[in-house]
């Protein structure tokens, strides 16, 4: 039909009685729906298919919903009880993870094999650090077989035109499961790590799950404040044209602390990146809550 | 109270050990994970049985979503959003139990299988007597949708919006878009292919 153009698609009807579209293309909407008939038999018939939808979808659902009232009573004595046990939040976490019936039974057993697996990790993960790390500065720098770093072909006028801001969005959750799933940490909770961009988006760095990896919220040292810096850094040195693109992001994908150390010259974070270490407030890309 | 279905109420008994009946007044965020609790229960109820768990599962990742949901808010997290915040964990947490039952499932023998598999789908008199054919064609329709199909549909009739229905599942915008546009279209040939061929 040649007039088609003129009418509004499925999606943009649906979008609109969902209060999906943008306010100037929603007056337009209103406007076109208000003198065509067509158009507003098609969402008539769509709200229809929504009817029929709802009602298929409670009418089988619904009958199966038991009173609240006993889970609800279950959940308040479930709640009490982890207020008082808060001083074990091992145990709570893993009676979170794990079929209610069985905790009591293999809680030392899990225990166990958590401890064996997180050193079998910390093994694999960091083959470059010496046994005199803290574990927990191990997490600081990505497993490099895990997370090589990925790019995208980037000129330095697009890299240094584009608002930071724009180029960070959220990382999906499911990309953030798999990230996690490769660590061995897939049961971590949301808010315990960050999924950070080992290149940053602004260096031409990529939302591929070669180029992420999960970074603990609190290091003492080597953070991602200190790194948000470095990044910042050598944006700058790009964009002056002091440092070419390629090598800023080798050198950030390589071993991101060494680049720390050779472009800041110094052996430890400077006071500006590390004054508000560990918990930042606002993370770069995050799928949490 | 109905009477809990199948071993629920024997799973009941486990969780209230004799000090969780404890005389101190709830704090303000137990308070604050009922009230949620009253009011997204059914919603995420519903969601999680989306997904082909049995209601006891349902029933036990919903608990787990208010315990998640009250450590949450314990640590002082973010506020914004709750909502998106409670059904990502439910969707998180249903994909792991029917993985789980899936493995359980797997170890088990045939005929143990077959007793599990199907939910009661006989639909009641009235159903019979008004568009039956049309509700039938309809739920075979949902059950054969793909996935994340299904996620966005099931979250939308929750009353999510297309933002948090992205989030929770961690697709675009537009991918929300599409994917409701073009269920209803599948939902509407079911129904049309009902009326026509009888």
């Amino acid at each position: 039909m040649g007039d088609d153009e003129l009418h509004i698609s499925d999606q943009d009807l649906l979008r609109s009685a969902d209060g999906e579209l943008p306010a100037s293309r929603a007056r337009q909407a209103r406007a076109h729906l208000a003198g065509c008939w067509l158009c507003r038999t098609r969402l008539r018939e769509l709200e229809a298919t929504i009817a029929d939808f709802v009602h298929a979808h409670r009418g089988t659902l619904d009958p199966q919903l038991p009173s609240a009232a006993g889970p609800r009573a279950l959940l308040k004595s479930q709640l009490a009880a982890a207020v008082k046990s808060g001083a074990a939040p091992w145990s709570r976490f893993l009676q979170f993870f794990l079929p209610r019936g069985a905790v009591a039974y293999v809680l030392v057993a899990l225990v166990l094999i958590a401890a064996g697996s997180a050193l079998l990790i910390q093994h694999f993960a960091s083959p470059r650090s010496s046994a005199s790390f803290l574990p927990i500065e191990n997490a600081a720098v990505p497993d490099h077989t895990l997370t090589p770093g990925a790019t995208r072909a980037i000129s330095i006028s697009d890299a240094c035109s584009t608002d930071h801001e724009e180029v960070v969005r959220d990382v999906p959750a499911s990309l953030r499961q798999q990230v996690l799933h490769e660590y061995g940490i897939a049961s971590a909770r949301a808010d315990d790590y960050e999924i950070d961009f080992l290149i940053a988006p602004r260096l031409g760095g990529t939302e591929d799950i070669h180029n992420l990896w999960p970074e603990p919220y609190t290091l003492p040292t080597w953070n991602a404040r200190v790194k948000d810096a470095l990044e910042e850094h050598l944006h700058q040195m790009v964009c002056q044209g002091t440092l070419d693109l390629r090598t800023a992001q080798r050198d950030i994908s390589t071993d991101w602390i060494a680049a720390y150390k050779k472009y800041f010259h110094t052996k430890r974070p400077l006071a500006t990146s590390a004054m508000t270490k560990s918990i930042r407030s606002i993370p770069r890309a995050k799928s949490g809550a | 109270m109905l009477l809990p279905p199948r071993n629920f109420a024997a799973e009941l008994s486990f969780p209230i050990p004799a000090s969780a009946a404890v005389s101190e007044k709830p704090s303000e965020i137990e308070c604050e994970v009922i009230r949620l609790f009253d009011q997204f229960r059914n919603p995420l109820l519903r969601y999680v049985l989306s997904f082909g768990l049995s209601v006891h599962d349902a029933e036990e990742v919903t608990q787990d979503i208010f315990l998640a949901l009250f450590r949450h808010l314990q640590r002082g997290k973010s506020r914004r959003n709750l909502r998106g915040w409670i059904f990502r964990v439910a969707h998180n947490l249903a994909l792991k139990q029917r993985a789980a039952n899936k493995r359980i499932q797997a170890a088990m023998d045939d005929d143990a299988r077959i007793v599990h598999a199907k939910p009661d789908t006989t639909p009641n008199p009235e159903e019979q007597m008004a568009s039956g054919q049309t509700l039938q064609h309809l739920r075979t329709v949902l059950r054969a949708l793909p996935e994340q199909d299904r996620c966005c549909l099931a979250l939308r009739a929750e009353g999510l919006r297309y933002r948090e229905i992205a989030a929770t599942l961690g697709i675009s915008l537009g991918s929300v878009s599409l994917s409701l546009t073009r269920t209803l279209a599948r939902l509407e040939s079911a129904e049309k292919g009902s009326r026509n061929g009888g």
